[in-house]
């Protein structure tokens, strides 16, 4: 700290005490980013739901999809966070009885392929590249904003997979395959570049289970609609469709859903109990060794639905950096840095350079509100006489220097 | 090091070699374990049978609800009527009517004239389907031919890709089964003209059936994949009255602009079902028989009879045959055969209850008869109904025939049976119309125990190859004793003739093998003959067969061209016996290639004879209890092993024939050419020259 210091000698010293107490609060700031996840503010809800199989008798798996789209919409994410994927076009397959329709009931109450359906990758784009790409947000320049998955390191993010799998990997468009191994790389770079907050992955497949195996990103949740070994299964055949038009698994938990509303408080624990082995006749699996919070105590839509915490301001307009909003626990995620070791300080430095152009970004108001708020955290009036006798001293320095 | 590589290769190779060599040296050991092994496995086939199963996921069979209403049902009805109170009226009226019928549903109609093409034997387009057949002797305008066609297109579909329905129709004999066999087609194409979900378009064809059921199909169906663009034939014969007619036939639909007076087309064709009602009703429930054998034991894929049999079964409470042989079905010797693998499946099971081994007595029996058949008309190489003619097209086709439990005089036993049937059509056709592409999961080389039971070709072929592995043993055993028994020979000329001794019997097989050519060609100048019995061209072909055999004898056979007939080899029939058996040996095996089953039947009767031929002459000279065995043996296995002998022989078995004359192995053998079986030819260019061969071993003069 002192060098930079050094290169100022020529300011007036009310410039230098402010500076000294910016820079103080920098070093506040990257203490906090290095354990990002645990204290940033869960700011937004994306979904990702990805429909695998093509072909006609593969109906329930775009039907699960658009139920599971419906679903989450309901539930307050809107279009624009929902990377909806769809191998196949069932609606307008010419087998289908009601052309454009699409049902996941053989009620035929609800048309899951409505008026606002806005799907993102449909028939053979969805590959399991693209998907790769979505997750790890490696787009070609020309790909539209709507295609991409725009998340930060507040989002809570559902990924949602169907199709045909087995062990360890899922079936894309009859041709190719997503293994464990992929997906687990895809969310470990999504970890690095702080694509999300929190991840929950939801399988409906053969063997959901083996394909979060390989998983060990924090912050990842998982559940899967059988474990090893076992199958998954439709629920029903519509005789006048003439398919399974769902499967078990999305079944139950639509019902789950449906009971369900945005100011609901229902925890993920009470959905993932829901799941009754011998309705599903396959046991639903879940992971949550990598999981932090208590499933208990997290609703449901922080996850299916978009409700976070809010914040309160003093004043509506004026605008707060949401890195001070966690302040509080600063000091608690400064000792977990330092327990961390040589491998977060090394990447100290660029997450440093990262804050700095952000910050630029900020106008100066912003900077001035800031300093003033760490400087009211000052608890005491002891507290600011130390600061400013640790000051005095390489003032003391630098006079006997000059006076040289 | 090159030469250290190819000494561990020779140390590598030695095991086998050392196999090879004590298995030549056994043969005849090896051989007789071999055939007992073939026959018990081949006995064994009914109780390795697997259970069928939908191997394709796209069918879905069965997952919809029938939508066949009885409006439809009512309406097919009306047209069953009008058809079978057409007595008095012309064959031209009729068919109008059911383009009449068609053509109110909003199909396009079309009528397609064709000219019989009468089955000749063309030696030079053996297994290819010319249509040079067509002579112009044949085409006058009374053999012309109309067959009735309505397409649907499907509402949304891309017209690529069809479905066929195939009712023949005789317009002149105007029975009561095919009116009803209109009818069930009608009542499905109705409804299939109203729904959505087509992705194939449909095709009904009424076939005229006046020239037989297969030729008006196959007729269609070369138009359809064909086209002649140069129709001087047809040109000429419009001139007729009965173009005129069809041409006022066609006028009706003139009106409602909905006729084209080209020939129609759809797309590819998925698959084609011939629906057919049998007029006989002496059944104890209402039944529904398959038919799946095309030319050359080409089966369709086994998913397409699976899906007709799970919705008879299933939804529609048919009961379901395939053809099996009913003599067997009394056979003591079967059934004990059965009550055997039965407690022997028990035992296994109190064993180890894993072992899933055995069936009932009964269910041996029916499956042995069920597959007897099936292999019985897969060898006979000749389509069991006008699905063959799909067959050539690569086309997978059935046939359905339903049988009604009581007679259908009757107004609502109608209403209730083309109900029936029109919902099973349905639900198949639905079941095809999911596919997406081609049946090509399940099996296509198969032999059917049961409609649900079946031997795929990994486990037939067991018994097979166990049969041939044999010959090339016996072959090689007898080249080596044949070589060694020669005296030894000192001069260097000498040497190499004994060991290119063996080319001298390989030219005596290669001139059998020819004359057997010429024996397979004589018919095609013999059914030239005008005004000739059957009996009379078997006569004729049987002298003219011995007299080429002579006169190649004494073409080729002559001193001039045999250098060392001077001194008679002791051991000759050996080597002519070893180079028969490998000749055999190849010529079995190309077979399994064309026609399994034909190869199957073929060696069960050629290789005993082939294997255990020896000259009389020497067995009499030893006089013991097991050469006079072994020389009665082959006294009887050359009797059967006789192609018109092994005719009648599986005639008497299968069907229970009392009489026999010689005619009908003519007729027999003239429906193999007709057919453009393969097994005619391996009649003729194999079974036959092996077994002369096999004769002239037994009367060598050693």
């Amino acid at each position: 700290m002192a060098f930079p210091v050094l290169s100022f000698l020529k300011l007036p010293m009310n410039v230098l005490v402010i500076l000294l107490i910016f820079l103080s609060s920098i070093g506040n700031s990257v203490a906090y980013l290095s354990s990002s996840s645990d204290t940033t503010m869960h700011t937004n809800n994306w979904a990702v739901l990805v429909c695998t199989s093509r072909f006609w008798f593969n109906y329930r798996h775009m039907a699960n999809t658009l139920s599971l789209y419906r679903t989450v919409k309901r539930l307050g994410i809107p279009d624009e966070r929902i990377i909806l994927m769809l191998a196949d076009d069932m609606a307008c397959n010419t087998r289908n009885k009601y052309p454009a329709q699409v049902f996941n009931n053989e009620n035929h109450k609800l048309n899951l392929y409505g008026d606002n359906v806005e799907v993102d990758y449909r028939g053979y784009e969805v590959t399991v590249e693209n998907f790769l790409r979505v997750l790890t947000g490696r787009h070609e320049t020309a790909v539209p904003r709507s295609k991409r998955l725009l998340s930060d390191e507040g989002s809570h993010i559902l990924l949602y997979m169907t199709g045909h799998g087995g062990d360890e990997f899922l079936k894309f468009q009859d041709s190719e395959e997503l293994q464990s191994h992929d997906l687990a790389d895809a969310v470990k770079q999504m970890k690095e570049k702080r694509r999300f907050k929190e991840l929950l992955i939801m399988v409906d497949t053969c063997q959901a289970s083996t394909l979060f195996s390989q998983l060990h990103s924090p912050g990842v949740l998982s559940i899967g609609s059988s474990k090893k070994g076992e199958n998954s299964y439709s629920h029903h055949l519509d005789s006048d469709v003439g398919v399974s038009v769902v499967d078990r698994f999305t079944f139950y938990t639509l019902a789950f859903f449906e009971r369900l509303n945005m100011y609901d408080n229902a925890s993920l624990s009470s959905l993932f109990n829901s799941y009754n082995p011998n309705l599903l006749m396959s046991t639903a699996h879940y992971r949550t060794d990598l999981y932090q919070r208590k499933l208990e105590e997290v609703p449901v839509t922080n996850f299916f639905g978009s409700v976070m915490e809010t914040v309160h301001t003093d004043s509506a307009y004026r605008s707060w950096s949401k890195k001070n909003v966690g302040h509080a626990k600063t000091k608690m995620s400064l000792d977990q840095s330092i327990t961390d070791g040589d491998k977060k300080n090394s990447r100290n430095f660029d997450d440093e350079d990262q804050f700095n152009n952000e910050y630029q970004q900020d106008s100066v108001g912003q900077i001035w509100n800031t300093i003033l708020t760490n400087v009211n955290t000052f608890e005491s009036i002891d507290a600011v006489v130390c600061y400013g006798l640790l000051l005095m001293l390489p003032l003391l320095v630098v006079s006997t220097w000059l006076s040289k | 090091m090159g030469n250290g590589e190819v000494e561990k290769a020779k140390m590598r190779a030695r095991p086998i070699v050392k196999l090879g060599i004590f298995l030549i040296s056994h043969s005849s050991f090896v051989s007789v374990i071999c055939l007992i092994a073939a026959i018990v496995a081949l006995l064994l086939l009914p109780v390795l049978a697997k259970n069928t199963y939908i191997s394709e996921n796209a069918l879905m069979p069965g997952s919809a609800n029938s939508m066949l209403s009885t409006q439809d049902v009512s309406e097919a009805n009306r047209l069953v009527k009008d058809l079978t109170h057409l007595y008095l009226r012309s064959p031209i009226e009729s068919q109008q009517i059911i383009g009449q019928y068609m053509s109110g549903l909003d199909a396009e109609v079309t009528y397609q004239k064709f000219y019989p093409q009468l089955n000749r034997f063309h030696p030079l387009h053996f297994f290819t389907n010319s249509d040079l057949g067509i002579s112009s002797s044949n085409m006058n305008c009374s053999s012309l031919g109309i067959n009735t066609v309505g397409i649907i297109r499907a509402p949304r579909g891309d017209g690529k890709e069809a479905i066929v329905l195939v009712t023949p129709y005789n317009p002149e004999k105007n029975g009561l089964g095919e009116a009803l066999s209109l009818g069930i087609a009608y009542s499905v194409f109705s409804l299939l003209s109203r729904v959505t979900w087509l992705a194939k378009d449909i095709v009904w064809l009424v076939a005229d059936s006046r020239y037989g059921e297969h030729s008006a199909v196959d007729a269609w169906l070369r138009e359809y994949h064909d086209p002649v663009f140069h129709r001087n034939n047809l040109i000429d014969s419009e001139t007729c009255n009965e173009s005129n007619t069809t041409t006022e036939l066609e006028q009706k639909l003139y009106v409602d602009k909905k006729f084209y007076s080209g020939f129609r087309r759809a797309g590819t064709m998925a698959a084609a079902l011939v629906i057919k009602v049998a007029e006989d009703s002496n059944h104890f429930e209402d039944s529904l028989n398959i038919y799946a054998e095309a030319s050359n034991g080409q089966m369709p894929n086994l998913d397409l009879i699976n899906i007709v049999n799970y919705l008879a079964v299933h939804k529609q409470g048919l009961r379901i045959q395939v053809k099996k042989i009913w003599s067997l079905l009394g056979f003591r010797w079967l059934n004990t055969l059965g009550v055997i693998f039965e407690s022997v499946g028990q035992i296994a099971r109190s064993i180890n209850p894993q072992w899933k081994f055995g069936i009932p007595a009964s269910e041996y029996v029916e499956g042995t008869a069920t597959l007897a058949s099936s292999l019985y008309y897969q060898a006979l190489g000749v389509p069991t109904g006008p699905h063959g003619a799909f067959r050539d097209y690569q086309i997978d086709a059935i046939t359905l025939e339903i049988s009604p439990k009581v007679s259908l005089s009757k107004m609502t036993m109608r209403n209730d049976f083309i109900l029936r049937g029109g919902r099973l059509l349905e639900g198949v056709v639905q079941s095809i119309n999911n596919l997406l592409e081609k049946f090509h999961q399940s099996f296509f080389l198969y032999l059917l125990t049961s409609p649900s039971k079946f031997v795929s070709v990994g486990v037939y072929m067991i018994p097979f190859v166990l049969l041939i592995t044999p010959l090339p043993l016996v072959a090689a055993s007898l080249h080596i004793d044949a070589s060694k028994s020669t005296t030894p020979q000192t001069t260097e000329v000498d040497v190499s003739r004994k060991s290119w001794k063996w080319l001298n019997s390989a030219r005596k097989v290669f001139v059998i093998h020819l004359w057997g050519v010429v024996v397979a060609l004589l018919p095609y100048f013999l059914c030239r003959l005008p005004n000739s019995t059957p009996t009379a061209n078997f006569t004729l072909w049987g002298l003219l067969s011995a007299f080429s055999l002579i006169i190649l004898y004494l073409i080729l056979g002559s001193p001039v061209f045999e250098a060392s007939a001077s001194q008679p080899e002791k051991r000759e029939w050996a080597s002519l016996k070893s180079v028969t058996t490998t000749a055999a040996f190849i010529g079995l095996s190309l077979m399994s290639v064309i026609n399994f089953a034909t190869a199957e039947i073929g060696a069960l009767f050629i290789i005993p004879i082939c294997l255990m031929v020896q000259p009389l002459k020497l067995d009499a000279q030893a006089r013991s209890l097991i050469t006079l065995l072994r020389a009665t043996c082959n006294l009887v296995l050359g009797l059967i092993a006789f192609p018109p002998v092994a005719y009648v022989l599986l005639k008497v078995v299968f069907d229970d024939v009392d009489g026999f004359n010689v005619g009908e192995y003519w007729n027999w053998v003239e429906s193999l050419w007709a057919w453009n079986s393969a097994t005619y030819l391996y009649v003729g260019i194999v079974h036959l020259p092996c077994w002369a061969l096999c004769i002239h071993i037994l009367f060598h003069p050693c």
